[in-house]
């Protein structure tokens, strides 16, 4: 809604998923009960968001700039992060003990699902519904849509932009740190993570057309489908098989499949 | 009420404003007349601080607004309504009013103000729940203007508000004008068209190529040789 490429995002998911590991490792180790370990990397998750204000306030100096410089920037802040993770975390890939099986397996039309899978799955549909019911329903979703749309109006009718930017932008990393720390019982945390994440994010949001919540949604759907399909039958071609549809999107329809959409 | 002395403003590196100077007090009706791209539009968004002057002063209810970041302009009581509407597609027509009494309370409740708005543009009423992108060229005018007025300003700032309107929609908008005025509401106009200049305008100002060329009563203007040259001499 800014209009700025942030590629830093991929950050705030690698750092939500070292923080959750962290956060959960100290937990368990100080009595916490195995099966709460979920509130643990949710509430690590909303608490890293602390850093979105001041990431916000140093991008304000790109926002009326070329795409180019946005990209420079936020890149810088992506390598910069990284070596803040390997600072503090070391090199090697960092993982969560067995938590990933704390609630047991399932039996999902004919093979075995760890239950975990389907809590996230859960949390993604919540946090989807959860997002359109703020952007539709209240005060504050609806001065974001006002503002995306056109921020000279907004601001005449006594929006403090840099006020709702702030807390957009704030929003945007708490989704991030809370993803990053939600995927983490299943993998583990490594330094390149930013950079993959970012990647397949660019990958869903050029298919599913920019500034498309729509779009972002049915284009993450077709990457994790496709990654999916290709490391069951044919892993060699994974990141082959997104980007030719990514390429044959920017073909076929340069704007991406939902383009047109309001932010 | 709202004060413009010896406004410069500059555009990349043309000169677009030349001491612009002009004032609007309370209840008044003022009118900002010219061509296409003589400095009207400049000149209002400058007051709403999307524009930052080189030189002069803006002044509102005595203090300084110059430089200051356009929701803080609103905020102290300004409505501004643009010349393309400003209309949000994405909000519905009720949505697009409200939204004016989120973020700027006054001492007059949020409920009164849109019924206001709604008593002004009776049109309106049945459209709540439309989207902003279903409405007519007219009725966009219309909503942007309410809009304005829901903010509950005391002085409203309008770009151009009989602008591509149907000929039987000028008057609609011309009858929503003088209400507003009625209600003790200052009015600020840029137009390009004398003829839309309404009849109780209390001062006309002409700006031409950045610069003030008149400034008057509007019978004055119509009699006066150099307003006449720039701005559609047919009128007597």
């Amino acid at each position: 809604m800014q209009r700025i490429l942030n590629l830093a995002c991929g950050s705030f998911y690698a750092l939500g998923a070292y923080t959750g590991v962290s956060a959960v490792t100290w937990a368990l180790g100080h009595g916490l009960p195995a099966p709460l370990f979920l509130l643990v990397l949710v509430a690590s998750g909303l608490a890293l968001a602390v850093i979105g204000p001041p990431v916000e306030r140093l991008l304000r100096a790109v926002y009326d700039r070329d795409e180019s410089f946005q990209l420079l920037l936020t890149f810088a802040l992506v390598l910069m992060f990284e070596d803040v993770m390997r600072f503090v975390w070391g090199t090697a890939p960092v993982q969560l003990g067995n938590a990933y099986l704390v609630y047991g397996r399932l039996a999902v039309a004919g093979s075995t699902v760890p239950v975990y899978n389907l809590v996230v799955i859960a949390a993604g549909g919540l946090v989807a519904l959860g997002m359109g019911g703020l952007l539709t329903h209240t005060r504050f979703g609806r001065i974001v849509r006002a503002t995306a749309e056109n921020r000279e109006m907004s601001a005449a009718l006594g929006v403090d932009l840099r006020r709702v930017y702030a807390r957009v932008f704030t929003l945007g990393v708490a989704l991030g740190t809370v993803g990053g720390a939600l995927v983490i019982p299943a993998t583990a945390a490594v330094n390149e993570m930013a950079i993959d994440v970012v990647v397949e994010a660019f990958a869903v949001v050029v298919i599913g057309g920019l500034g498309s919540m729509r779009g972002a949604f049915v284009g993450s759907l077709i990457v994790g489908v496709l990654k999916a399909g290709a490391i069951a039958t044919w892993p060699e071609v994974e990141m082959l098989a997104i980007y030719v549809v990514v390429i044959g999107v920017l073909v076929l329809r340069p704007a991406g499949l939902f383009a047109g959409a309001a932010p | 009420m709202l004060g413009v002395r010896d406004l410069d403003v500059f555009i990349e590196a043309s000169h677009i404003l030349r001491k612009v100077t002009l004032e609007v007090r309370e209840r008044e009706v003022v009118a900002l007349v010219g061509r296409n791209g003589a400095g009207k539009t400049t000149t209002l968004r400058t007051v709403m601080g999307y524009r930052r002057p080189t030189a002069g002063a803006i002044t509102f209810r005595g203090a300084s607004i110059a430089g200051l970041p356009t929701h803080a302009i609103a905020a102290r009581g300004i409505g501004f309504s643009p010349e393309d509407g400003g209309v949000f597609a994405d909000l519905s027509v009720a949505e697009n009013i409200e939204i004016a009494t989120w973020t700027r309370p006054t001492g007059r409740p949020a409920a009164e103000r849109i019924a206001l708005a709604y008593e002004i543009f009776p049109r309106l009423r049945g459209y709540g729940a439309r989207g902003g992108a279903q409405l007519s060229g007219g009725e966009r005018k219309m909503l942007s203007i309410a809009r304005a007025l829901a903010l509950d300003p005391d002085l409203l700032v309008l770009d151009e508000p009989f602008e591509g309107l149907s000929p039987a929609v000028v008057p609609v908008i011309g009858e929503a004008l003088s209400a507003i005025t009625r209600l003790g509401r200052g009015l600020l106009i840029a137009e390009s068209n004398i003829h839309h200049v309404p009849a109780w305008t209390n001062r006309l100002y002409v700006v031409e190529r950045g610069e003030i060329i008149f400034a008057g009563p509007l019978d004055e203007a119509h009699r006066d040789a150099g307003v006449l040259r720039v701005i559609g001499g047919k009128a007597s």
